[in-house]
């Protein structure tokens, strides 16, 4: 305990010089500021104001002491500016939804229902779907989302989003990560900037109702970025808890038990490491067995939904996408920092007056329930709600839908919906042209929608980089604008 | 302004002049009264190093930069504002061509735009300071030096210095005042050595023979031992592999026509491990990986054919054959120069010395490289019945396939959607079948996956900004310009892949052996001279040893590029034999060991951990080579790790929390994450319990007469040492308690069940013994905390 305490002291001043001598003359990183929690006290010789001390001492400091052995942690970390939002919910509508269907009424397009429209190479199709005003706000929203249309006040309707790419694979990856390329995904990013708030829990979850979507794991990646920023890819469809996250559970022994044994594990590791260098990872291992421990009740008890009560469950709906909502929700509850909910199937290229509508009932009364049981708990103010897809859909007939037509893919046009945490609800941004072919006004890419999303977190998304292979990595590559007049 | 005319024939006189570095005081007042200000209201914004986006790739910040232009060409043609692009965007006469972009220029600053081309553009500006530096790497970086011979230092302790490499490490460690620590027990020594060269815990007769050994070359026979035994290639191919990004799977495949399983890549994974085995010298290892099928060499070794795969195992990225072309450029370069040259895919790299044509000048060769659709058989068929049978098979889908190609065009013209649709899935479905055969069938040849040279090679245009649409200059393809000669050679011999693989393995290349030395220091030590194994450029930090890493990359050549002998010199050295001890006014003085005043404590890797877990339980399957297994279908496989099926776009849970590789990506130094995910593989995973309930099942275990004997038993099988007396008490203690019970927590483990299935259906291997569902016994429990226990997974 003597030789820490002269540690202490000398590293205060002496040994941060030392370390110059190795570092180059880069700029201060983010990645610098990870040290575990006991690194950091005790390099640093704080007590626990030191975390937020590490604030106000700005970045000078951390780097310097954090250079040789910068480490990742979930603990949670502070943005650089004041956050609107604390939670991402991505509500992935995988398949490229149409949004001249749902959220941007073009009553052009209906006067032009089965005629040729002129350099669309095509033949109009009029939505089959009524479009009423809906709110205080007056917003026109179509029929297949009567609940959401409900909570309009709440939502900030964007009409002019674009992609590069009207595949559904790389736009579904570019989506999430921004990139075509191996990048790291939206939530691992979010994740690596604010840590989490539950240590006894992944801190990126993402839902899906069965097997994988288009682009599997790359949707959730963390690339580059330590492996504990990776989305952890959950099927909600598995018939038993225990199914949910590998090893969660024991086969044999009880937990009573399991303790007993882990406090052996623990006088063990400190008789082995009474010789040793303090090591950040020894201690960090040390937490990361009882996080585990805790993790076994208490990861499982956030999928359990018969914990939830009737008029809960009811609110929701009682289908896959009602309770993947609703496991959102208690995820949310328990500090998660990102979900990504996968709630698909909007490919219309066909028969798109009678599939439109089922995938729309399918969220639409979940995410309203969503929305107002976040509002009841309080958790609406702090919470992000992003729902869209990846790509938009023609004003024109897609050949393939004869007699029952659908939509064929259009990158340049699609509508995404934000709410909650510093959104401003009941309004629109952006607009297409006459016919939805195109966005034209307010262009929003979907690196702007990246950069409003961090943003909206605290972060600069100019900022919030990784340096990998000698280069600075951000979000939103080159690009990226933030759409301010949807933040509130 | 009215003074121009007046003052511009002044300076016409001077027109040739204005060229020169000097100019005359006049056209420096001209250049700061008249241009600057445009310049830099008007232009600098979007054109200059300042810029926060740099638009066209244009700077008009320098007259070096002006005159070399942006995307579009050169911006000025001094002495002639007709043929300047400049002149010609701020006229606003081409609609395609307006400069500045928000408004246009006032009439009188257009003139005196072009009365400055007139006179010749004279300019007083050098190069900015981040230009400059980018000129002067060339030059000052350290890592493209010629590697030089360096005298071994003075050694201050000549008892400790075995090696000459522990003269570089003293003499850094007195220059800071610092001391090595003493040397670790043998103990401790044998088990970091044998998990280091062959990635699995030494038997306990190893260890014994070890210690009572007392000749003085006792180690050296434990090392020489280790570097013989063929899973030293397992070990340190597997390490390779990391960095060559292997996969089994094609990660997105090309629509409609491929599948998504490579069924040869583990033929690529073979003779990795077969080279490292064979000490193949590093040069021939470089040569045959990206250019086998060019060498004499391989008329005689058909198999060698295999290390292509280190350019075809990469992502097919949808078929995007610029995207698949990136991933080898980048794959090469990163793996054996440390060099990021796919940044300057778009534009110049920003740091490096590496120009975009460079870029492009690699394209070319791998443009002009095709892989052929059947691959070359590299072994000797025998006409067994076995194989007569798989011929038949393939020859089925063979024709299958044909037909189905053949249809397809077919279809398509007679826009039959729905036939043609049916017909490609067909052929999807017959592409799988080709593979799952080629893959599972064992009478099916192994085959190699080659690269060829296309008939003819072809250099290729510059992309501008990376974009295929957008052709710029051609160039020839030829090596980068940072580690040529001033002439550099054009290759013309097919692609010139040949060329660049004897350009990356000439020992006149200071990166090549550099970067390899690196990274073998950085699996004996947990770090790197260069933290950043696969960048050595600008941005990397300074090498701790310079003149050492100089020192064993020329030793490395000396000795015929022999990988063994690399690792023999460094670990016979007293540097990696030193105890892990801590010494707090060190640590103070050196926290992250970067002097190596002590050993680094480092954790196992996943490979390294589960096969270690096997080998305790004495069930670890000991062949070699062979198709790969599925772990995640097979989990009761005994089979070292390296040998599970590498699925790049779906790996499991457990291989990522335990920071696996990604095969997506040069990997030359893994993560090093601690989260619960991997404490709950531990605490909860069939294999852990399994291994726990068959250590005491061990009739050595059963036949023990008390219980202390049990807990060295124990010790000594898990740690490969005895207890402490402590830990005897503890031990001791803890198993004579009776575990506590609540049957109704037992869970079922639905995995278990889903194992149990399978091996019903398939009973390929052993069962595990934790069927049985029965709760552990406060001894099991017992060998299953030792395992959970840091020693298990760490080396110190």
């Amino acid at each position: 305990m003597r030789n820490q305490q002269f540690a202490l002291t000398v590293i205060s001043d002496k040994a941060m010089n030392q370390d110059d001598n190795y570092k180059s003359e880069h700029s201060v990183h983010l990645e610098d500021h990870f040290l575990t929690r006991r690194q950091f006290l005790q390099r640093a010789g704080m007590g626990f104001g030191a975390l937020s001390l590490a604030a106000l001492f700005g970045e000078g400091l951390l780097s310097n002491i954090a250079h040789a052995e910068a480490e990742a942690t979930l603990l949670p970390k502070v943005p650089p500016f004041p956050a609107k939002a604390k939670h991402v919910v991505h509500v992935f509508a995988q398949g490229a939804p149409s949004h001249v269907d749902t959220w941007d009424p073009k009553p052009a397009l209906t006067r032009m229902d089965g005629k040729e429209i002129p350099n669309m190479n095509g033949v109009g199709y009029g939505s089959p779907f009524k479009f009423t005003n809906r709110g205080k706000a007056g917003i026109e929203v179509s029929e297949v989302f009567p609940q959401m249309g409900d909570m309009v006040d709440d939502l900030a309707v964007i009409r002019s989003c674009y992609t590069d790419i009207p595949a559904h694979e790389v736009a579904t990856i570019m989506m999430n990560t921004g990139s075509r390329l191996v990048r790291p995904s939206l939530g691992s990013w979010v994740l690596y900037g604010l840590g989490s708030e539950n240590q006894n829990m992944p801190g990126f979850i993402s839902l899906r109702p069965g097997g994988a979507p288009p682009g599997g794991t790359s949707n959730w990646q963390s690339a580059f970025l330590p492996g504990l920023y990776q989305g952890v890819s959950i099927n909600t469809k598995v018939p038993t808890l225990n199914q949910l996250i590998e090893n969660i559970r024991n086969p044999v022994t009880p937990l009573e038990e399991q303790r007993r044994q882990l406090d052996l594990v623990h006088k063990l590791n400190e008789i082995h490491s009474q010789n040793l260098q303090k090591e950040a990872q020894l201690e960090s291992r040390l937490e990361a067995f009882e996080m585990a421990f805790k993790m076994q009740t208490e990861a499982t008890d956030a999928f359990d939904l018969s914990k939830e009560p009737q008029g809960i469950r009811e609110l929701y709906g009682r289908s896959a996408q009602g309770n993947q909502m609703l496991i959102t929700r208690r995820l949310i509850e328990r500090g998660v920092r990102f979900v990504q909910v996968w709630a698909g199937g909007w490919d219309h290229h066909q028969d798109l007056e009678e599939r439109l509508p089922e995938r729309a009932k399918d969220i639409d009364q979940p995410l309203a329930a969503f929305i107002k049981d976040l509002k009841q708990r309080g958790l609406f103010d702090e919470t992000l709600i992003v729902w869209g897809g990846e790509f938009g859909r023609k004003p024109t007939r897609d050949r393939n839908g004869g007699d029952n037509p659908g939509r064929d893919h259009n990158a340049k046009a699609f509508s995404t919906i934000l709410a909650g945490g510093g959104v401003r609800g009941g309004m629109t941004y952006g607009a297409t042209d006459e016919f939805g072919n195109a966005a034209i006004e307010n262009k929003v890419h979907v690196h702007d929608l990246h950069a409003t999303i961090l943003a909206l977190l605290g972060f600069d998304h100019k900022k919030l980089t990784y340096r990998y292979n000698g280069r600075d990595f951000r979000l939103t590559e080159t690009y990226g604008e933030i759409i301010k007049p949807v933040i509130a | 302004m009215k003074t121009i005319p007046l003052l511009a024939i002044l300076l016409l006189a001077n027109y040739s002049r204005a060229s020169a570095q000097e100019l005359t005081p006049a056209q420096t007042d001209f250049f700061e009264n008249h241009i600057r200000p445009i310049l830099a209201d008007k232009c600098y914004k979007c054109h200059s190093t300042l810029a926060e986006k740099i638009k066209g790739g244009l700077l008009l910040d320098s007259r070096e930069a002006l005159l070399k232009g942006g995307d579009s060409g050169k911006a000025i043609v001094p002495g002639d504002p007709e043929a300047s692009l400049l002149i010609k965007a701020v006229r606003y006469t081409d609609p395609d061509l307006q400069m500045p972009k928000d408004k246009k220029l006032a009439d009188d600053e257009i003139a005196a735009l072009e009365q400055w081309v007139k006179m010749g553009a004279p300019d007083p500006r050098t190069a900015t300071a981040d230009q400059r530096k980018w000129s002067d790497n060339k030059t000052n970086h350290w890592a493209w030096q010629p590697i030089k011979r360096v005298a071994i230092p003075e050694a201050s302790d000549s008892d400790w210095c075995k090696t000459p490499v522990d003269n570089f490490i003293l003499a850094k460690l007195d220059e800071n005042g610092l001391k090595p620590n003493p040397p670790a027990d043998k103990r401790t020594l044998i088990r970091r050595a044998t998990f280091d060269l062959i990635g699995l815990p030494p038997t306990v007769e190893e260890v014994e023979a070890f210690v009572n050994d007392n000749s003085s070359d006792a180690f050296a026979k434990v090392v020489d031992r280790l570097l013989a035994s063929p899973h030293y290639g397992e070990r340190w191919g597997r390490h390779w592999l990391d960095v060559a990004r292997y996969s089994d799977t094609k990660g997105a495949p090309r629509r409609n026509t491929e599948d998504n399983v490579n069924p040869f890549a583990w033929t690529y994974r073979d003779y990795v491990i077969r080279s490292f085995n064979e000490d193949k010298p590093y040069n021939k290892f470089i040569m045959e990986q990206l250019a086998a099928d060019r060498l004499p060499s391989t008329q005689y070794n058909p198999a060698s054919l295999a290390a292509l795969g280190f350019l075809t195992t990469g992502d097919h990225f949808m078929g995007m054959q610029n995207d698949i072309i990136n991933d080898r450029i980048d794959v090469t370069c990163k793996g054996f120069l440390a060099l990021t040259v796919t940044c300057a895919r778009c534009h110049d790299h920003k740091f490096d010395p590496i120009p975009q044509k460079d870029y492009y000048s690699l394209r070319g060769i791998f443009d002009s490289c095709t892989e052929p659709k059947i691959e070359p058989v590299i072994v000797r068929v025998t006409d067994s019945l076995a194989y007569q049978s798989y011929a038949r098979q393939r020859e089925q889908l063979a024709n299958k396939e044909f037909e189905l190609e053949s249809s397809l065009p077919k279809l398509r013209r007679a826009e039959d959607r729905e036939a043609f649709k049916m017909a490609q899935r067909d052929l999807r479905e017959t592409e799988h079948a080709i593979s799952e055969l080629e893959l599972t069938n064992p009478a099916a040849p192994s085959r190699a996956m080659v690269l060829e040279d296309t008939m003819k090679g072809h250099d290729s245009p510059v992309f501008i900004r990376g974009e295929a649409g957008n052709r710029g200059e051609i160039v020839p393809r030829r090596f980068l310009q940072m580690l040529s000669a001033p002439v550099r050679p054009v290759y013309t011999n097919g692609s010139g892949r040949l060329q660049l693989a004897m350009a990356i393995a000439s020992p006149n290349n200071p990166l090549t052996p550099r970067v390899m030395i690196n990274r073998i220091w950085l699996h004996h030590f947990g770090a790197g001279f260069v933290p950043t194994p696969d960048d050595f450029g600008m941005m990397s930090d300074p090498p701790s040893h310079p003149e050492l890493i100089d020192y064993l990359a020329m030793n490395l050549m000396t000795n015929g590029w022999s990988i063994k002998k690399i690792h023999r010199l460094i670990m016979l050295s007293s540097v990696y034999q030193e105890s892990s001890t801590d010494n707090p006014r060190y640590a103070a003085i050196d926290p992250g060991n970067r002097l190596l005043w002590r050993a680094n404590l480092r954790r196992l890797e996943f490979e390294p951990l589960r096969d270690s877990l096997l080998a305790i339980g004495g069930i670890l399957n000991t062949n070699l080579y062979g198709r790969p297994v599925d772990l995640r279908q097979h989990p009761e496989s005994n089979r070292r790790t390296i040998y599970d099926f590498v699925d790049r776009a779906n790996i499991p849970d457990v291989l990522i929390n335990f920071d696996f590789a990604t095969p997506d990506m040069v990997t030359g130094i893994r993560h090093q994450t601690t989260v619960p995910q991997q404490a709950l593989f531990l605490m909860n995973s069939p294999i852990v319990i399994d291994l726990a309930r068959r250590l005491v099942a061990l009739p050595e275990f059963v036949d023990l007469d008390d219980d202390t004997a049990r807990l060295k038993f124990l010790y000594e099988r898990i740690y490969q040492r005895l207890p402490e007396p402590e830990e005897v008490s503890l031990g001791l203690e803890f198993v004579t308690q009776t575990p506590l019970r609540d049957d109704n927590s037992i869970a079922v483990a639905s995995n278990l069940d889903e194992g149990k299935k399978r091996l019903g259906k398939k009973n390929r291997q052993p069962p595990f013994l934790n069927k049985k569902r029965a709760p552990l016994t406060s001894w099991e429990e017992f060998a299953q905390a030792l395992l959970q226990a840091n020693e298990t997974s760490f080396i110190n």
